[in-house]
């Protein structure tokens, strides 16, 4: 799950919105956790319709046997309603998909969902704050654009990846 | 000569849900074939087709094609959907721009081959692509026990690495 975390975090905080100004990274702030919020309530809805529709005895065979297909339905419909791009909405039906492979509970597939949706909250604003302060650094040439980028997202997921052992 | 950097881009962009995979050498490899294969069949498919999809219609059918693709693959090899990403990173950025409107280009003209053989060349870089990380991945994990390639940081740094040498050595172009 950790994996998942720092990829989709990585490639939404590149491709899963309008770029948010690195000159003002409150507002790029706002940014990243309104859509981890919608992130959370897209594959908390999807997640909730799956369990309603393995609840009904009309829906729960098609359910079982199409689930895929019903959650990249879901996420795509949603996402279009949102406004979200296309990388929002591949990335809401993979977390639904690895959610609902490790728990049939809805409860903690809820609880995954948030602690995803946080997850990659956290990785943008970490990674939001390191490219706003190499704004004031001297960078080289060749090592600007994807390499800085790829730097930062190792470090940061060295990073969380530490913290996270010390506290769980 | 110059390869451009964007080809460098989607090339990583592609790769990165390959990180949640804990495949080995060999299935990864069978992965990004698969990835590569799809992507030549889709682009096949959506390139003497496109004209029978009226206005932005054909961003809906390629989705709606992903989305049925990855719950076959997962039904017959159970392949985790996240390969759509990368099919997605990969596709020609012009399928699914909206403003794009399809050429006038005839099936049997030059451009076709070229097109084609750009697709190919993409593909099978991103196959190699994913065999190097996953193999550097392998023996660092695993042979020299370091500690970071069991979380994405390791990948990652490796990453960083091709990309600076992609700035710096890049030599010929893509035409």
């Amino acid at each position: 799950m950790y994996s998942l975390i720092i990829a989709l975090g990585f490639i939404l905080a590149l491709r899963g919105g309008r770029p948010a100004p690195l000159e003002r990274p409150l507002e790029g702030l706002a940014r990243v956790w309104l859509d981890a919020a919608d992130l959370f309530l897209t594959t908390g809805l999807i997640l909730a319709l799956e369990a309603m529709a393995l609840a009904l005895d009309g829906s729960r065979e098609f359910a079982r046997e199409y689930a895929l297909l019903g959650f990249g339905l879901g996420a795509y419909l949603l996402s279009r309603y949102q406004k979200k791009t296309d990388a929002f909405f591949l990335a809401a039906a993979v977390i639904v998909f690895t959610i609902h492979e490790r728990q049939n509970d809805l409860l903690s597939a809820l609880s995954l969902a948030w602690v995803t949706s946080a997850g990659i909250g956290i990785f943008q604003t970490g990674f939001l704050g390191l490219r706003y302060r190499l704004l004031f650094s001297r960078v080289p040439v060749s090592a600007r654009g994807w390499p800085a980028l790829c730097l930062l997202a190792g470090c940061l997921s060295a990073v969380l990846w530490s913290a996270g052992r010390l506290i769980f | 000569m110059r390869l451009p950097e964007r080809f460098f881009s989607r090339l990583l962009l592609a790769y990165l849900p390959f990180m949640v995979y804990p495949y080995d050498l060999f299935r990864a490899g069978a992965a990004a074939v698969w990835v590569v294969v799809f992507l030549w069949v889709t682009v096949f498919s959506f390139w003497f087709t496109r004209r029978l999809f009226p206005g932005r219609s054909i961003k809906h059918a390629f989705f709606l094609w992903l989305i049925v693709w990855a719950q076959a693959a997962w039904t017959l090899t159970r392949l985790p959907p996240h390969w759509v990403l990368s099919v997605f990173f990969l596709m020609p950025v012009s399928f699914l721009d909206a403003e794009a409107k399809p050429g006038h280009i005839r099936v049997f003209s030059r451009e076709v081959p070229r097109y084609f053989f750009e697709r190919a060349l993409g593909g099978s870089a991103f196959v190699i692509f994913v065999m190097v990380m996953v193999f550097v991945r392998e023996a660092g994990e695993k042979k020299f026990g370091i500690r970071l390639f069991e979380q994405p940081a390791g990948p990652l740094f490796v990453a960083a690495g091709m990309a600076f040498l992609w700035k710096k050595t890049h030599r010929f172009s893509w035409g």
